[in-house]
């Protein structure tokens, strides 16, 4: 090693910007907005759920249960390739930040992972979609629905954290013992995980230049998932934070981080509907009904609120919960598991009985456009926002509604 | 020099939400002046803390990196 002290060069100084500190949560959210607009201009919109789903179904289809023969194996998958480099992306963030290591928390912890992301499955199941395909891309697609859902989510939220609290109050003991971290990046002997960080990127890159003879979508959507992942890691951009910090801590930081995204996913999101961009050949009403889904508003209430629960008492929603695997945090393992193992076992067989019960009513696709207009719509969604933003601002200043 | 330290709070494994949980909590028995030792390793912490220290008046007085990826704060009540 050298003595003088060396002035880092441009390119190191261009990577200290990024993996020194963490991103403001809305930089994550405006990149993330953007890049929303970028699935969908060549597909369609992002969604996690469907793509956890798809990788518990390649779980029981390998175990040879036959309900699930007929899922598409994850790397033939769009979504399920998008859930799994979410969490690529991440691990290569922590990796570049020398943040990752493997975490493993009080049995109590790893527990309520477990539930909570069977209870996000569940939700998803019912409420079609999760804070991802309901809310974060919902909401901008102008759906209905996705504003039902997204009530639902407050209120399980709110009873959650309430769960919480108490649990911390009254049983301490589960959430305190003995904890283990291995493989961890402090100091100098750290800087491996810099190079592995590079190594991880590159394969992916490497692995996109495949898909992309034959699947161009595809190539895309890996290398859009790596990016996410990583600007997630980031940023810690946290969609449960958004909902329960301003019950909690009273921080407004995360919700305005997620309505930055939202705002431009819906300017992006409104525009591709209204000219039709990228319908091919499907019909310009298929592209105006892109992610807006038949839950209408029982549906998507229900699934919103167990969501919500689930989410809250995990630490993590659906993309929450990937990044965070990434990262090595070994309770949202446990919620991945549970994610992945209740999602196609609710979809065969707790959902159809629902969908039966309910009548159509209380389950269809509300399309705003086609009750308020595109104007209507576009300025009801912002006014919401709008309204959310007041709301989590003037409490992080009076504190009224948050906890501690 | 050494700081004087009230009360330790092991907030290690633990993700996001339960340190700042924790933390809120054990801030609340404490008197004006006392310090705060907290270990940790979610990552998330090192920027929840100094938000939630800037809007509640509580100041970080000391920030280290321990072996392990466990890093310490020291934390003084307003």
């Amino acid at each position: 090693m050298s003595e003088e002290k060396k002035e880092s060069g441009v390119l190191a100084q261009l990577f200290q910007t990024f993996f020194a500190k963490h991103w403001p949560v809305w930089v994550g959210g405006l990149t993330l907005g953007i890049l929303n607009i970028l699935l969908f201009a060549i597909k369609s919109p992002w969604g996690a759920s469907g793509g956890i789903n798809n990788w518990g179904a390649n779980f029981y289809k390998i175990l040879g249960i036959s309900n699930f023969e007929g899922a598409a194996s994850i790397n033939t998958s769009l979504y399920g390739m998008l859930c799994v480099l979410i969490v690529v992306g991440a691990f290569a963030g922590a990796l570049f930040s020398k943040e990752f290591a493997i975490r493993i928390p009080p049995i109590g912890e790893l527990i309520k992972g477990f539930i909570g992301g069977g209870l996000m499955a569940i939700g998803a199941t019912i409420g079609i979609g999760c804070t991802i395909g309901s809310f974060f891309s919902g909401v901008p697609a102008l759906s209905g629905g996705a504003i039902i859902f997204t009530i639902g989510l407050f209120v399980g939220v709110i009873v959650a954290l309430k769960y919480l609290m108490w649990e911390m109050e009254k049983h301490p003991s589960f959430s305190t013992g003995k904890s283990w971290v291995f493989l961890a990046g402090t100091g100098k002997k750290g800087d491996w995980q810099i190079w592995a960080g590079w190594i991880v990127t590159a394969s992916m890159f490497v692995m996109a230049y495949i898909y992309s003879d034959n699947n161009a979508i595809m190539a895309w959507f890996i290398i859009i998932g790596l990016f996410m992942g990583l600007i997630c890691q980031r940023s810690r951009f946290c969609i449960v934070k958004a909902f329960r910090d301003p019950f909690m801590t009273g921080e407004a930081d995360g919700s305005v981080g997620v309505m930055a995204g939202l705002i431009v996913g819906l300017i992006g999101f409104t525009a591709i509907k209204y000219f039709g961009i990228g319908a091919g050949d499907a019909s310009m009403r298929a592209r105006e009904m892109t992610w807006v889904f038949s839950h209408f508003w029982l549906r998507g209430i229900i699934g919103g609120f167990i969501f919500g629960v689930g989410m809250t008492i995990a630490g993590g929603c659906a993309v929450g919960t990937l990044w965070r695997v990434g990262e090595g945090q070994v309770k949202l393992w446990a919620a991945a598991l549970g994610f992945l193992l209740i999602s196609p076992l609710s979809k065969e067989f707790i959902v159809p009985p629902i969908v039966k019960m309910l009548p159509h009513s209380m389950a269809f696709k509300n399309y705003l456009p086609d009750y308020l207009g595109y104007a209507g719509a576009f300025a009801l969604v912002l006014a919401i926002i709008l309204a959310w933003y007041v709301f989590v601002k003037w409490n992080e200043k009076t504190g009224k509604f948050s906890a501690y | 020099m050494e700081n004087k330290i009230d009360q330790t709070l092991d907030c290690k494994g633990l993700s996001c939400p339960m340190p700042m949980m924790k933390l809120a909590k054990a801030f609340k028995g404490l008197n004006s002046g006392d310090v705060l030792e907290m270990l940790g390793t979610d990552p998330g912490t090192k920027s929840d803390l100094p938000k939630w220290c800037t809007k509640t008046g509580n100041s970080i007085i000391r920030e280290d990196e321990l072996e392990g990826g466990v890093f310490r704060f020291l934390i003084l009540k307003k």
